[in-house]
């Protein structure tokens, strides 16, 4: 890498990276620190084909994607892994319902897998239709809407409340309620 | 509403709460990508974040060429080893350190879907300066002076803990518990144990299905974010007595996570899972969290080696790697009180202190970019030189069947 694909690999990291830090915290599960070593290792690998590059978001934004739900992250379960709190119920009263459920919907989100949730913040977060999201995945437009469904299904039976917002879930048999969570954390 | 539309407000609204990146991101990750080469072990890939902002010069280090010593048999010095054993055979040791014992550890299938990840140790025979075979325990930690050992049954949570006379083999004295008992630790001196309690196995594994990234996969998992942990014992081993204090167990740590003493003695400590790698949390002995003493606040509950006998120096992490064959790691040396880095010194995970400038470590033999392989060596604080005491342990085929894992203990 040469002191003039430097600076443009310095700029894009300024203007861009605040943008793609959001996306990995997501993917991540809400874990800033996790989120952060994520994208350092996209930028990492783009800072490696800088020149070959047409359009690096796109190019960072996929391997975002990728890592999150690589085979690596399957192979290595005692690598540190997010651990987020389901929030406490609101003690207020007065407090909103929609946001104590947002915060009930965040918990649960952090407790999908990282397959699961990458699905979820491309299918809502980034409003990708589902072909583009299984371009960007390198898995069929099946494996993306079955994925989609399992993981809602997830969410429901890690967070019952929010079967409430979906009648027509309320009376379906619930998912077992276990943690998918990676096994071990040094 | 329904559940897509909160899905997605939820994101947006966590999006939106995120503070901007660093200014100095782009710098930080040239940086390491400089450094960086393709990693192939869990641990030092966790270990990467730990290295931006480490100052990277080592200090003017000798190449040891002066201090060669035979690397086998018992050498001057104390330094006991055998660099073509692994698993060892053979005592090894260096300073006031020894290896004590060592385990294997492989999955038991209980049935279709519950099985249990069981230890098997060798323990140090003193007679014989072997390592023998004893499967009748399921945990052991060796106290001081080689010549007890605690001891837990096949079956855990145990109900009683056994005191071992290593000469004999036999068992001297057993101490009930009411709660069921997973893990111990003895204090620095030896004179107590930290008996870590559990209500069901915390080695426990159940099948489970996971979505990989090709399909369903089934694994045998623990119950991570869901430990049965319920509090610990502090017992005065030569009295058997003692009490039990209750520690609320969190999402925060693995289903196996046991407690052991600061150096003082005067509180314990555990390892929790958060932000980054080797995190700890005190408590006082009665059971309630508490500060880190102040020489311990620095140290890394994943870095066993931890204070220097004298306690003026701390054992830290991995904090570079040079590329060659085989590559070189160093990990850090802190000032306690400080956290400040006094020097680097060679070895991938410093495991225990021969004495107050030598450490007991795991160190390469293969290049960066191959499979990780490490032998126990011997390293000087101001050497370049490793000696080594082991043979290469070979990669675990599986988390589910671990080869042998080193448990040192004081001469």
């Amino acid at each position: 890498m040469d002191a003039e694909a430097q600076d443009g690999f310095r700029g894009f990291v300024e203007s861009r990276s605040s943008a793609l830090l959001k996306t990995a915290v997501l993917l991540s599960g809400g874990d800033r620190h996790a989120a952060e070593d994520l994208l350092q290792n996209a930028l990492i690998k783009a800072a490696g084909r800088w020149q070959r590059i047409d359009e690096p978001e796109a190019y960072v934004r996929q391997i975002l994607y990728r890592q999150q739900i690589s085979r690596w992250r399957l192979k290595w379960p005692r690598r540190e892994v997010s651990v987020a709190d389901l929030p406490e119920p609101a003690g207020d009263p007065d407090a909103s319902a929609a946001a104590e459920l947002r915060l009930l919907m965040r918990g649960a989100l952090a407790r999908l897998t990282p397959r699961q949730r990458t699905v979820l913040v491309l299918r809502y977060f980034e409003d990708l239709p589902e072909a583009d999201v299984a371009r960007i995945l390198g898995c069929s437009v099946g494996t993306v809407r079955s994925t989609t469904h399992r993981s809602l299904a997830r969410l429901r039976a890690l967070a019952p409340e929010l079967r409430a917002l979906d009648p027509g879930a309320a009376t379906a048999r619930p998912a077992p309620s276990r943690d998918f969570s990676p096994m071990e954390v040094r | 509403m329904n559940v897509e539309e909160l899905v997605r407000q939820s994101l947006r609204e966590q999006a939106g709460e995120q503070p901007p990146v660093d200014t100095g991101f782009a710098d930080r990750v040239l940086a390491v990508r400089r450094r960086r080469r393709t990693r192939r072990i869990a641990s030092v890939a966790a270990a990467t974040a730990a290295v931006v902002g480490i100052a990277v010069a080592v200090p003017l280090l000798d190449r040891g060429e002066g201090d060669a010593r035979p690397a086998v048999g018992l050498g001057t010095d104390g330094v006991q080893a055998h660099p073509d054993q692994s698993p060892p055979r053979d005592v090894i040791g260096a300073g006031q350190t020894v290896l004590a014992a060592h385990y294997t550890s492989a999955l038991r299938v209980r049935s279709e879907k519950r099985g249990t990840v069981e230890r098997t140790y060798w323990l140090l025979d003193a007679r014989t300066g072997m390592y023998k075979k004893d499967t009748r325990w399921s945990f052991v930690a060796v106290a001081p002076g080689l010549r007890t050992a605690a001891v837990l049954e096949r079956g855990l949570p145990a109900h009683r803990i056994g005191l071992l006379d290593l000469a004999s083999g036999r068992v001297e004295r057993w101490i009930q518990v009411q709660h069921g008992v997973g893990g111990l630790a003895f204090s620095h001196d030896g004179s107590r144990l930290v008996a870590t309690t559990y209500g069901e196995d915390p080695d426990l594994r159940t099948k489970e299905k996971m979505q990989g990234p090709d399909g369903p996969v089934w694994q045998w998992n623990s119950a991570y974010g869901r430990s049965s942990r319920s509090g610990f014992y502090v017992l005065d081993v030569a009295h058997g007595t003692g009490s039990w204090s209750a520690v609320p167990s969190d999402r925060t740590i693995n289903a196996r996570q046991d407690f052991a003493f600061s150096r003082a003695g005067d509180r314990v400590y555990a390892q929790y899972v958060g932000g980054r790698d080797g995190l700890q949390q005190f408590y006082s002995l009665d059971g309630a969290k508490t500060a880190a003493p102040a020489d311990e606040k620095h140290l890394r509950s994943d870095v066993p080696a931890r204070l220097s006998p004298d306690g003026r120096l701390a054992a830290l992490g991995l904090s570079r790697e040079v590329d060659g064959d085989p590559g070189r790691s160093y990990s850090s040396i802190l000032d306690p009180r400080t956290g400040k880095e006094i020097t680097k010194v060679r070895g991938a995970d410093l495991l225990a202190w021969a004495d107050d400038k030598r450490l007991i470590a795991w160190e390469r033999v293969t290049g960066l970019d191959e499979t990780y392989r490490p032998r126990l060596v011997l390293v000087t604080l101001g050497s370049d030189k490793v000696v080594p005491l082991s043979g290469v342990r070979e990669p675990d085929e599986d988390i589910l069947r671990q080869k042998w894992v080193p448990v040192f203990a004081r001469r």
